[in-house]
């Protein structure tokens, strides 16, 4: 079983200032939404797998990525159907489908929803950094630095904390009404329907009443109590930390730089254009596969570099 | 010091009175018990001590509350935080950060501490609870014992004089609850906390108590030292859990035998009781029992040899049951057993040794990685939950869990429903278990509404409404108060009478000495015993239930070491 929550894998990523992963995940989706050339994305997606190995996340990415793949077949597939500005035509479609026409599909399309699904793979390997290799806790102390009202990040966090105890509260509601005989999916629309409410209503009830008693705690051990909250764990930010801060954010300034010197666009219509590259640029796209690559060099000299 | 006067409490919802004209004094460093049948007035008792009434839960209050000369109605729950410390029932609805060491400080956080100070007060909380070796680990990972006193840590952080613990082991093992109560004897004990504990299970609080308080109907019916308050016989009527050895005590006071002393450990009891032993006893009560054992026997081997040659076909049969869930250790190693008409059979075991696991076989919920479950001689892999609904009733430990439906009667009536039974069948079903349960003036009523023993008692009725051979209770008892559990029972008891087969899963020892036959002890997924229980729980050190651990003391004065209950024992003696 892939459990979906943070876990402490006590890895030098896990290990690393949040504000330097927030800074090397941010950059990863920008620069994923800025570029539009395949190769670049491809490049992008590559160099998050280093990171992804080092937090030895890469089960949970991989479940995700599955998941993600379907989504992505799913793309190519209404793309190819729909974009029709391409010029290579692999197939003519012989009849006509109402509001799209007689489609043609074409290499270009097939292309263009690949090149799309790249970006999207990389941007969800990012999030699987976020969600998976950084400390909820950690998450609300950055967010609060970043001044956002305590109350709503605490809701936010505390919903993270009662997703184990609701999935367990689900399962058992499910396995008292099986036992009693009910079959889900059996029956009229209306019969399933309120099948479905023999397992909605206990738990929304039982969610209920566990709100309350978690206020009841709360305020019994003086939350809102009006002075000033402190905070128990600090983020210690050291020079090391701004150091990699600074790395994190390399990749970002490099691609933006490219961008601006009018690299890493890619237009697929209406006919493919071939990918080559000048010196010039070769040299600072390994540039910036070098630079995104820097967070997962410097990471495991922190605890040296601490100590010293 | 907490002083109560004239306390009167309605919530705003219920018609009547949660207390009433409550007048109270608690002085620093007492420890003090309260007990009394679910619904009594116990929690909210506990919600006016930190202001929780009238200031979370609104309602009509008259009657005066001070706390360290703080009066409640002026002074907010969060004011009285650092005087009153609450740990709740539930270890699961308290917690609300992600790791212990920042539980602990939460209280802390939200009162402004500077952080060189937390850093003090939770090193400290976490030595004075014992848990400076689960400091980094995730709450959601802890077991229930160890959330339990995480929350008192973080309560204990805050330095309150008066700590407050609702049932706090109610949803525990046993050996959770025994390391939660340790921990409130030592507060108490060394740092002179005054101690305010609700709780059922007597047997193992009474002795270190230094009053008991029971509340019913939102009255103080008792208070006074445990000796007195307990060897009143009223308190029973009350619904209180008297433990095993202080009814024999009443018991043979009324035989007219006088015992100075009320004993409330096995201790004090070996030494109350051993004149009344010496000379009591009946000589050669033991042959008298012999019939009884004979029939023992006979069953024993009865169950023997239908283990061996086939001639009554058994209601359950597992052979070489292997159980392994998803990527994790195995579950269940061999299993092999039978279980035939007229059964009572009490699964016991550690926590995660497989006991649920197990049961969840018997109505497909699960089904064999490996072996063969045949229930009344179907396989269970070859039929669905629903089918194998019609056998086997599944009663779960929480009756929130089963209850949906807008009236206690089609709540009832759901499950029948499900099986495709025609509502002319129905009808008279319904009926007869409503009469049952003594459920019908409730027939109309909104199920999640009723109190918890009314609950208990609809989700039992709506599980045997479709008159299954078999039933299997999941821990039905734990945190169940004594009356509701006497009266589930003594139902079981008939119910298996009748010829079904009643399997409980439990932890609760003392309940196993006095009803049900075969004991079924589980350790990491393995059947270590399978046998009689009065073979089984005596003799077991501390497996035993009370009375046993006291006759075996007595051995010497003909005492029978293998007696488990009150009644027993009584019958023994002149």
């Amino acid at each position: 079983m892939i459990s979906y929550k943070y876990a402490d894998k006590r890895t030098v990523i896990h290990r690393l200032n949040p504000w330097c992963k927030l800074a090397w995940i941010a950059s990863v989706f920008i620069l994923a939404l800025l570029f539009n050339n395949p190769l670049y994305l491809l490049l992008l997606f590559l160099s998050t797998l280093p990171l992804l190995l080092a937090a030895r996340v890469w089960r949970e990415w991989a479940s995700l990525l599955k998941l993600f793949l379907l989504l992505c077949l799913l793309i190519i597939v209404i793309n190819a159907l729909v974009g029709n500005r391409g010029s290579h035509v692999l197939y003519q479609i012989p009849f006509a489908i109402p509001l799209v026409g007689a489609p043609k599909i074409t290499l270009e399309a097939i292309l263009c929803g690949a090149g799309n699904s790249l970006r999207l793979l990389a941007i969800v390997s990012a999030f699987t950094m976020l969600t998976f290799t950084i400390h909820p806790d950690d998450l609300m102390l950055v967010l609060m630095k970043a001044k956002l009202p305590y109350k709503s990040v605490l809701v936010t966090s505390l919903s993270a904390r009662f997703v184990p105890a609701l999935t367990g509260d689900a399962q058992c509601i499910a396995d008292v009404h099986r036992s009693r005989g009910l079959e889900l999916d059996k029956g009229s629309r209306i019969r399933r329907a309120k099948n479905y409410m023999a397992i909605a209503i206990p738990l929304l009830s039982n969610s209920l009443d566990r709100a309350v008693q978690v206020a009841e705690a709360m305020e019994s051990r003086a939350f809102g109590s009006g002075k000033d909250r402190t905070f128990y764990k600090e983020l210690k930010t050291t020079q090391f930390d701004t150091t990699v801060l600074g790395f994190a954010l390399l990749p970002l300034a490099v691609g933006i730089g490219m961008r601006w010197l009018g690299y890493g666009g890619y237009e697929y219509y209406p006919i493919l254009p071939g990918i080559s590259f000048t010196q010039p640029e070769a040299i600072m796209l390994g540039g910036l596969a070098l630079s995104l690559n820097m967070v997962f060099i410097l990471a495991p000299l922190k605890r040296r570099i601490d100590l010293d | 010091m907490i002083r109560i006067n004239g306390l009167t409490f309605r919530y705003s919802d219920i018609d009547k009175p949660a207390l009433q004209d409550i007048n109270l004094e608690i002085q620093e460093g007492e420890f003090v018990l309260v007990t009394g049948p679910s619904g009594g007035g116990k929690s909210s008792l506990c919600r006016c001590l930190n202001g929780l009434i009238p200031h979370f839960y609104g309602g009509e209050i008259t009657g005066k509350v001070e706390v360290d000369g703080l009066d409640t109605m002026k002074h907010s729950t969060k004011e009285l935080a650092t005087k009153v410390g609450m740990v709740f029932q539930d270890p699961e609805n308290q917690l609300v950060a992600m790791d212990v060491e920042r539980e602990i400080a939460f209280g802390l956080e939200n009162l402004g501490f500077p952080r060189e100070l937390m850093a003090r007060r939770v090193e400290e909380a976490l030595d004075t609870v014992g848990i400076a070796s689960l400091r980094h680990r995730t709450v959601n990972e802890l077991s229930g014992g160890e959330k339990q006193r995480v929350a008192i840590a973080s309560v204990l952080a805050l330095y309150p004089h008066i700590l407050v613990l609702d049932e706090p082991t109610s949803e525990l093992d046993p050996k959770g609850a025994e390391e939660v109560l340790n921990v409130a004897e030592r507060l108490n004990d060394e740092l002179g906390i005054t101690v305010i504990l609700i709780e059922h299970r007597l047997d193992r609080v009474v002795q270190h108590v230094d009053r008991m308080i029971v509340l019913d109907d939102g009255l103080i019916v008792s208070d006074g030292t445990p000796q007195s308050t307990l060897s009143d016989g009223e308190v029973s009527k009350h619904g209180v859990g008297v433990p095993p050895i202080i009814k024999l005590v009443q018991g043979l006071r009324e035989k007219g035998i006088s015992i100075d002393d009320t004993p409330l450990t096995v201790k004090a009891g070996r030494a109350t009781l051993a004149r009344v032993f010496q000379h009591r006893v009946i000589p050669g009560w033991g042959a008298e029992r012999s019939e009884e054992a004979a029939n023992n026997l006979a069953l024993q081997t009865k169950v023997a040899n239908d283990s061996k040659s086939d001639h009554a076909r058994p209601l359950i049969e597992v052979r070489g049951l292997y159980h392994i869930y998803p990527g994790e250790v195995v579950a269940l190693k061999n299993i092999s057993l039978k279980m035939h008409e007229g059964e009572f059979v009490a699964i016991m075991g550690r926590n995660a040794s497989g006991k649920t696991t197990l049961v969840k076989h018997f109505n497909g919920l699960l089904k064999p990685i490996k072996g063969d479950v045949m229930v009344d001689g179907v396989n269970t892999k070859e039929a669905s939950c629903a089918e194998l609904a019609k056998k086997i009733g599944y009663v779960f430990q929480n009756p929130n869990d089963h209850l949906f439906a807008d009236t206690v009667e089609q709540e009832i009536a759901f499950p029948l429903r499900n099986l495709e039974f025609d509502s002319g069948e129905m009808e008279p079903m319904i009926e007869q278990v409503l009469t049952r349960f003594g459920l019908t003036q409730y027939r109309h009523r909104y199920p999640r509404s009723l109190s918890g023993g009314e609950k208990q008692r609809v989700a039992l009725a709506s599980i045997l409404v479709s008159l299954p051979k078999i039933i299997i209770l999941d821990e039905p008892t734990r945190g169940m108060e004594y009356k509701l559990k006497a009266e589930l029972m003594s139902f079981l008891d008939d119910y298996r009478k009748d010829g079904g087969v009643v399997v409980l899963v439990t932890q609760d020892v003392e309940t196993v000495a006095e009803y049900g036959d075969r004991v079924i002890l589980l350790s990491e997924g393995r059947i270590v015993v399978d046998g009689a229980k009065r073979d089984l729980l005596s003799q077991a050190l501390l497996f035993s239930p009370q009375i046993n651990r006291l006759a075996q003391w007595f051995k010497s004065y003909g005492v029978p070491s293998d007696v488990l209950t009150v009644n027993e024992v009584l019958g023994m003696v002149t």
